[in-house]
Formats: C-alpha cells, structure tokens, sequence
C-alpha cells in the first residue's frame, strides 16, 4: 500500500515520516510516535478524548486523516507540561480533583488549553461551552469546569484554588 | 476503529480537483473537513477508491458581499460563518444553526458549510456500526430492501439532519456547482431528490463551490432546534424562518419563508402555511402561533421512527420550533427600528 511523507511538529518536535493515506492523526501520534495520552474513545468524532490542537485549534485527532496535518503545528497532552513542572491548567485539574478515571483529562485540557488562549478569563458559560464537545463519566464535570475557571485566576471562595498560595503559614 | 484503504489526492487548483472527480466519479467522495465522511467510512457506510481532499483549495474558504447577495465558499470552516459580521447582520438564521453544529470548541473548526449542506441523509437504523448492522437484513440504503424507519416502506426514509442547509433553505440560498462541463446555479430548495438513498440533485463530477444568500430589504430570520444534547447530537427537529416586511411601511410582513427540518428526506418549506403569513402583522402573536400549528400538520406527514426520539414527540415540537423562530424574527424587527 502505497506511503507518503509528511512533515509533522508535534509539541514543538519535527517529525517527518511515511504514513498511509488511512492513517488518522491520532493513530501517527499513538502508535508510530508512542504519545499515548491522546485516547480514543468512540472513534467517530462524538466523546472527545483524541483532542489535539492543529495549528492551535482543538480538533478530533481521530476523524483527521494524518496526510491532512502535513506541514502543521500539532500540541498533543504530553507538550503542555514544561518538562517537570505542569501546566497551571493541569496542576489546576489536580488541586481541584477534576482527575478521577483520567480517560477524558487529556481531551478536557486540550480544549481548555484552546479556550485559555482565546479568553484568558473565561467565565462558566464560556467554559461550559468549550468543554461540551467532550464526554466525561466521572466527574459529573462541576470540577472540571471550576478547575478551568479558576486556572488563571484564583477564586476567593474556592476551597481547591491554591492553599498553596498561603504556603508560608504550613511551614 | 480504522479507516479502510483508500488512495489518496490533494490537487493544488479547482480545476484538478474537477478533473479528477470526473476521471473516478462514483469511485471519489471529495473530503473537506472529513467530520461527516469520515465516520461513514469507519462505519464501512461509505467505501471510496479514492478520496479528493480539498485541502490546497483556501480559495473557496471566503464570505463576500456581490450585488444583492452575500456569497460563502463551500469550503469556509464553521467557525468563520459563526464569527461573521456580515453573516450575523444578514442571515441571522444562519449564524444560529452554525453555532449548533457538532461541538463549539472542535468540530467548528474542522466542519465546513459546504461539508455540513451536503452530509449525507441519516437514520438511526443505518448510521450504525458493521457489526449491529451484519445481524440483520440490510435496509434500503444500506443495499437491501427494508426499511426499519416505517414499517411497509417501499423506500429509504431517511433524515436531512443537516442544521445549515434548514436555515438555508429559509434564507432562500443558492448553491454554486462546478464540473468540468462548466458551472451552474441551483435554489437549495430544489437541490433535493425527494430519495433518501441519493438526496442530492447533483451528479459524481461536480463540487459545491459556492453559497448564494439574497439580500432582501428589511429581512430577518431566525432558526431553532431541538435535540437530545446541546451539542455533538443532530436536531431531531429544527425550523428556520425568514420574514420579509411589507415594502409600504405598515408593520405587516409581506413575505414569509417557513421551512422544517430533520423531518423529510429534504428540509421541508411549507409554501402554504408560508403564503399564509403575507399581510400579518409582526406582532401578532395569535396569527404566528397558527401558522405554526399549521405547519405541524403539514410536516407531522413526513417524520418516520428515523431518530431515537418518539415520532408524536417529534411531531409536536415542530410547533414549538416554528413559533419560537417565527417570534424570535419577529422581535428583531422591532429591535432594528428602535435602533
């Protein structure tokens, strides 16, 4: 079957490698670059978890043809942490336990990551609303939203939103 | 789930594009934002040889005012309709139904309005995997000759579901077809077969290049849906209106366009219950609420067990749809002489 070479920057790595015309972006990043945080949960576009940002755009890694991201830019889950130290988004998603199974959490981050950049302060419609494309039977999804919202900005009430930020008093 | 094989082009130009569609025809599907054909293809609904991509085609991703009208290229992502001032001061209605389809953060950036015209008709007996579908006779457009929509039924009865191509249709649109013969124009609300296996007038070599809306004086328009979540899900049922004033100034509308979607094999524009509006005034409520039962009765006709929800269900909220859209148009009447 015939192959094709396709240049690809995945978290800021170049890439160049020979696809089949029926491989998806999601099926690259997974089993030929072993960047196994991106999931697949129903394959056909509607849950959500094989999110990836394509030239900064959240899309459906799992109903995008690999020969169709040539040439582009794609963020996957694993190029949001800068080496050791997370993302104020994910360590947001901790303190406020928007993690449980963690099948969703990579497909939630990179939307939010994708709403973040747009409207640092998203207010809870706004978040709501980014997230809705993406499926999560955990959570029942009130911390992740919270988590979102308070990301950049901290909450008063919240009682997740960083008793880090009063750390000298632990000590 | 994987895709089957397939080879694979990306032509540079429209024109290599049109070639190709007429050197395989049947053979070829055109992928454009792929959120439709590609999950028929995993589904092993759809099983092309060859797949034309569009992706050099930037060209048809546009929104431009041309005298009397506003033109959208076929292949302008979602995202850029919903964002359009030009879109939102002139066809509302479509603004409104791009904001629903698939999911805001993910599909809006992949679905085009040309991809979203032309996705295929739907039932929920058909757009099922191969394995619910190997254990039991196929239906008729899966190649067999059943329907499990409507029991009896000599022919497909399947679903437009399509939230663009209802508020379209209200707006009047026209579509912009290219095949290496040449060009063509077509009303949207012709462009249907009345077949839910082929839904589309439109022969193997040619491409949507181009929507037509009419710029009318003084028309508004709105669109309303239904469906089981906000988002991801197709309408279960919808309505888009466009209600033209009357040109002597009274407060009265002139012309209506009435349409019901996700109910036929095409979105269904109700002429009669549409003429019935000309000479009503935009706030009478009592007027708008009858036209809107008529146009229950007039598309109750049309709906099959096609989409999860039960039919009298269905029929019902047709209704609801059609006078919250009628009254949503109506109110931005107003709004615009109180500017």
């Amino acid at each position: 079957m015939q192959t094709i070479d396709i240049t690809l920057t995945i978290n800021e790595q170049t890439h160049i490698l020979a696809v089949k015309p029926n491989d998806t972006l999601l099926e690259v990043v997974r089993d030929y670059l072993d960047l196994t945080g991106s999931k697949e949960g129903c394959g056909e576009g509607v849950c959500g978890s094989c999110t990836v940002l394509l030239d900064g755009h959240p899309v459906r890694a799992c109903l995008t043809l690999a020969l169709e991201a040539d040439g582009s830019a794609v963020t996957t889950v694993e190029g949001l942490a800068d080496e050791d130290t997370l993302s104020p988004l994910q360590q947001s998603f901790i303190d406020h336990g928007a993690v449980q199974c963690g099948f969703c959490t990579p497909g939630m981050l990179m939307s939010a990551t994708a709403l973040l950049k747009e409207q640092p302060h998203p207010d809870r419609k706004a978040v709501r609303k980014a997230l809705s494309g993406n499926i999560c039977r955990c959570t029942g999804y009130a911390k992740i939203v919270d988590a979102v919202e308070h990301a950049a900005r901290p909450a008063s009430g919240c009682p997740d939103c960083h008793t880090k930020d009063t750390g000298g008093d632990h000590d | 789930m994987r895709l089957p094989q397939f080879t694979y082009h990306s032509p540079d130009t429209l024109q290599g594009v049109l070639v190709l569609l007429d050197e395989y025809r049947d053979q070829a599907e055109v992928l454009a934002g792929g959120t439709d054909l590609l999950v028929r293809m995993k589904q092993r609904l759809a099983l092309p040889e060859v797949l034309v991509s569009l992706k050099h085609l930037d060209t048809l991703s546009y929104i431009k005012e041309a005298p009397g009208m506003l033109c959208i290229g076929a292949k302008t992502p979602i995202i850029d309709v919903i964002r359009s001032d030009k879109v939102q001061q002139q066809a509302p209605a479509l603004v409104q139904a791009c904001e629903r389809i698939g999911a805001v953060s993910i599909q809006h950036f992949r679905g085009t309005i040309g991809g979203n015209i032309l996705q295929d008709n739907r039932c929920i007996h058909y757009n099922q995997s191969l394995l619910h579908r190997s254990g039991r006779q196929p239906c008729h457009k899966d190649g067999g000759k059943i329907c499990y929509a409507r029991d009896e039924a000599d022919r497909c009865n399947s679903t437009c579901q399509s939230d663009g191509a209802a508020a379209l249709t209200a707006l009047d649109a026209h579509l912009v077809l290219n095949s290496i013969r040449g060009e063509r124009r077509e009303a949207l609300d012709a462009f249907y077969t009345t077949d839910g296996i082929h839904p589309f007038d439109m022969q193997p070599d040619e491409l949507l290049t181009q929507i037509d809306i009419p710029l009318v004086p003084g028309a508004v328009s709105a669109y309303e849906r239904l469906s089981f979540r906000s988002a991801i899900d197709y309408p279960i049922v919808c309505a888009g209106v466009r209600l033209v004033p009357n040109p002597d100034d009274s407060g009265c509308i002139g012309s209506a366009r009435i349409v019901v979607g996700a109910m036929g094999r095409s979105p269904l524009f109700l002429a009669q219950v549409s003429r019935s509006l000309a000479g009503v005034a935009f706030d009478d409520t009592a007027a708008l609420e009858k036209a809107a039962k008529d146009a229950m009765n007039a598309a109750a006709a049309f709906a099959a067990h096609n989409a999860g929800a039960e039919l009298a269900y269905r029929q019902a909220m047709v209704e609801k749809m059609v006078v919250r859209a009628l009254t949503q148009a109506a109110a931005r009447v107003f709004t615009r002489k109180a500017r």
